[in-house]
């Protein structure tokens, strides 16, 4: 008997074809907009999180400084940690770790032309040689100017220089620079190894490093050297900890956080799945209030179905009566009207889903083309059934009201009118 | 024990302040199986007659029992099948859907039974057949003549063999050829199948084949003759 109904219902929404096609419009247009909407948003979230998988790993996890990030974010607080690398490096189910710190120091180059000595304040940052070794996916292709190198883990007392930071030192690969630690501290003779090359464009390179005082002009130093002249690490940026294979990442963070705090480091570990879920958190938030404000066209679009089919109620009310006359209830004739406009809203829903879907690819495409980035279109499938269920119900629901009027009729008022 | 019973009946109309008496204290019983003519003028009441021995109308006072059964007893969807399985109507207006073909029309009170779709269009096919419209069964309303649109109206009447067929003036526009298959076909019904039918007409050739002629007056039975 559905598909009986279904023939009634599709009968009559063919027969006035003009009306019907101008109210799916009403319905498509806010579909389209919301899929589209929504699509765009997965796309972003899965091209964002496919890039901070891509440099992170499933194996890595990030030691930042406590409440730099997620919902406790906090400004007090230094944005600088405690470390005892060697205790972290022993620590179950850790394979490699390797860290960042940062001090400003009083740094000596070479002579100038009048002989006096190129010196000042700089940013001196001690960098474990496996982050070039281990980790390159973070710190990027760094790049050396020819002749030089970058140090390794059998450096000491080497440095690497940013290209501007080399010019007001005066110094080049082979020559080299005095860098000043605490006070109770000797003084020590860095060899400069190598220079950081700049960028084509004349920018310093991006690398693990951006954010932070650029490259160009900053002095990296092996972290163990640090030592030397500033002691156990007050003073690290960031931690980077690999851990042993088939082991759970977020079992080994949790407990690497825990007992590096109960050490009075004051850490936040950060693994892949930390991120992405707070990209996700914040990429559907976004969504979810653009799709919200195309929601209301929806609303438009149910506004439209609801007024057509009071229209063919009315225009049919004669074939309600002569229905009822042959044997209709009204439950029969509730159904074929809901029917008739969910089926509106289904079609609808088809063609804005298409649409949407399409548009959706070209937003990606130009947003792409305006970031230089490759943005993944998504087609959801989730979204897709709860789109077509959604808007057959859309239609339906809109439908209730002027099918129930319909079913209300009584037979003989219905077969007079005109 | 008689298929229809009524009595007393009366029908109001209200319009506005000022009521019509459209019916106006009617008794009127009708045995199985047998043809009753309704005639009078227009206006008398007729149709309205027509609606209430149908269960599409109920009337402002009186009983009316079908089989033995009251009408008022019956909720709106006892009604409803009621009219589906025993009820045949043939409206004076024809009243078939615009958007259906002839078959489809035919086939409506069968789909609201829920005899399957095979069964339902050779029925279909075979009633138009049955009606002379066997090359008419795919056109709309819209493209069938006056008297093809009443054989398609009379062919839905019988397309759930019901016990009683009613039909308003079944022959007012059609010529005497074919009226006189029509009323071969509703005297057939009568006299093989043992179905009722009554018929409201002013055509004396359908007044031959009734058993018993009603006159209506004003809503009221004026005169009642057995026919030959
Ligand atoms: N819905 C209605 N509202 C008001 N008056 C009505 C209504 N239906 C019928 N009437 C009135 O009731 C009376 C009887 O109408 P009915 O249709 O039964 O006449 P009829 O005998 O079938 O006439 P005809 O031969 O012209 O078909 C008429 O005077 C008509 O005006
Ligand atoms: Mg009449």
């Amino acid at each position: 008997m559905l598909r009986d109904f279904l023939v009634l219902a599709g009968s009559s929404i063919l027969h006035r074809k003009i009306r019907s096609w101008l109210t799916v419009i009403g319905v498509f247009i806010g579909i389209t907009a919301v899929v589209a909407l929504i699509s765009v948003g997965l796309g972003l979230e899965r091209t964002i999180t496919d890039e901070v998988a891509k440099v992170f790993g499933v194996d890595t996890f990030v030691l930042a400084p406590r409440g730099s990030f997620g919902a406790a974010r906090t400004s007090e607080g230094s944005n600088q940690y405690a470390l005892d690398l060697e205790w972290l490096r022993t620590l179950d189910g850790v394979l490699t770790a390797a860290a960042v710190r940062q001090r400003t120091a009083f740094v000596q180059g070479q002579p100038g032309p009048e002989g006096r000595l190129a010196q000042g304040f700089l940013p001196v940052m001690g960098l474990s040689p496996e982050l070039i070794t281990s980790f390159s996916s973070f710190v990027g292709s760094l790049e050396v100017e020819p002749g030089g190198r970058l140090f390794q883990e059998a450096d000491s007392v080497v440095a690497v220089l940013g290209r501007e930071v080399a010019t007001r030192l005066r110094v080049d690969v082979g020559q080299t620079i005095v860098i000043a630690g605490d006070a109770d501290k000797p003084e020590l003779t860095f060899t400069v190894v190598g220079i950081l090359a700049t960028a084509d464009d004349g920018r310093p390179q991006q690398g693990f490093t951006s954010g932070m005082p650029a490259s160009a002009t900053t002095i990296y130093i092996p972290y163990d050297t640090m030592e030397s002249l500033w002691g156990a690490a007050q003073d690290v940026l960031v931690t980077l900890v690999r851990t042993a294979p088939g082991r759970d990442v977020d079992e080994v963070a949790n407990r690497a956080q825990a007992e590096l705090r109960a050490r009075g480091s004051r850490v936040t570990a950060i693994t892949y799945s930390d991120i992405s879920s707070a990209i996700g958190t914040v990429t559907s938030t976004v969504s979810a209030f653009l799709a919200g404000i195309a929601g209301i066209s929806l609303l438009v679009g149910g506004v439209g179905v609801m007024n057509t089919m009071f229209t063919s109620v009315l225009e049919r009310t004669k074939e309600i009566g002569i229905m009822k006359a042959v044997g209709a209830k009204n439950s029969h004739i509730l159904s074929i009207f809901v029917i008739e406009s969910g089926m509106m809203g289904l079609v609808g829903g088809i063609v804005g889903t298409l649409l949407g879907l399409g548009l959706s690819a070209v937003a990606s495409a130009i947003i792409g083309r305006m970031f230089d980035v490759r943005i993944a279109v998504v087609a959801s499938p989730v979204l897709i059934t709860a789109t077509l269920g959604g808007s057959f119900l859309l239609g339906a629901v809109a439908g209730l009201w002027p099918a129930r009027r319909a079913s209300k009729l009584p037979v003989v008022d219905a077969l007079r009118y005109e | 024990m008689p298929l229809l019973e009524l009595a007393g009946i009366t029908k109001d109309y209200r319009l506005g302040k000022t009521f019509v008496h459209a019916l106006r204290g009617l008794d009127l019983t009708i045995e199985q199986g047998e043809i009753v003519a309704l005639m009078g003028p227009s206006g008398s009441g007729k149709s309205t007659l027509m609606h209430i021995l149908g269960a599409l109308d109920t009337p402002t006072s009186g009983t009316a029992a079908f089989d033995g059964q009251s009408l008022q007893q019956l909720s709106e969807n006892q009604l409803v099948t009621l009219r589906g399985r025993k009820v045949g109507f043939v409206f004076q207006t024809f009243n078939l859907v615009p958007t259906l073909s002839a078959q489809k029309n035919v086939e409506l009170p069968m789909i609201f039974l829920g005899v399957p779709k095979r069964k339902r269009a050779a029925r279909a096919k075979e009633l138009l057949t049955k009606v002379g419209l066997a090359d008419r069964i795919r056109h709309k309303p819209n493209e069938l003549s006056g008297g093809e649109r009443q054989r398609v109206a009379i062919a839905r009447a019988l397309a759930n063999n019901p016990e009683i067929i009613l039909a308003d003036e079944p022959t007012g526009n059609l010529d005497t050829e074919t009226g006189g298959t029509i009323l071969e076909l509703l005297r057939r019904l009568s006299v093989d199948d043992g179905r009722t039918v009554v018929l409201v007409t002013h055509d004396p050739e359908a007044v031959r084949i009734a058993g018993r002629v009603i006159r209506l007056r004003d809503g009221r039975t004026v005169e009642e003759t057995a026919n030959a």
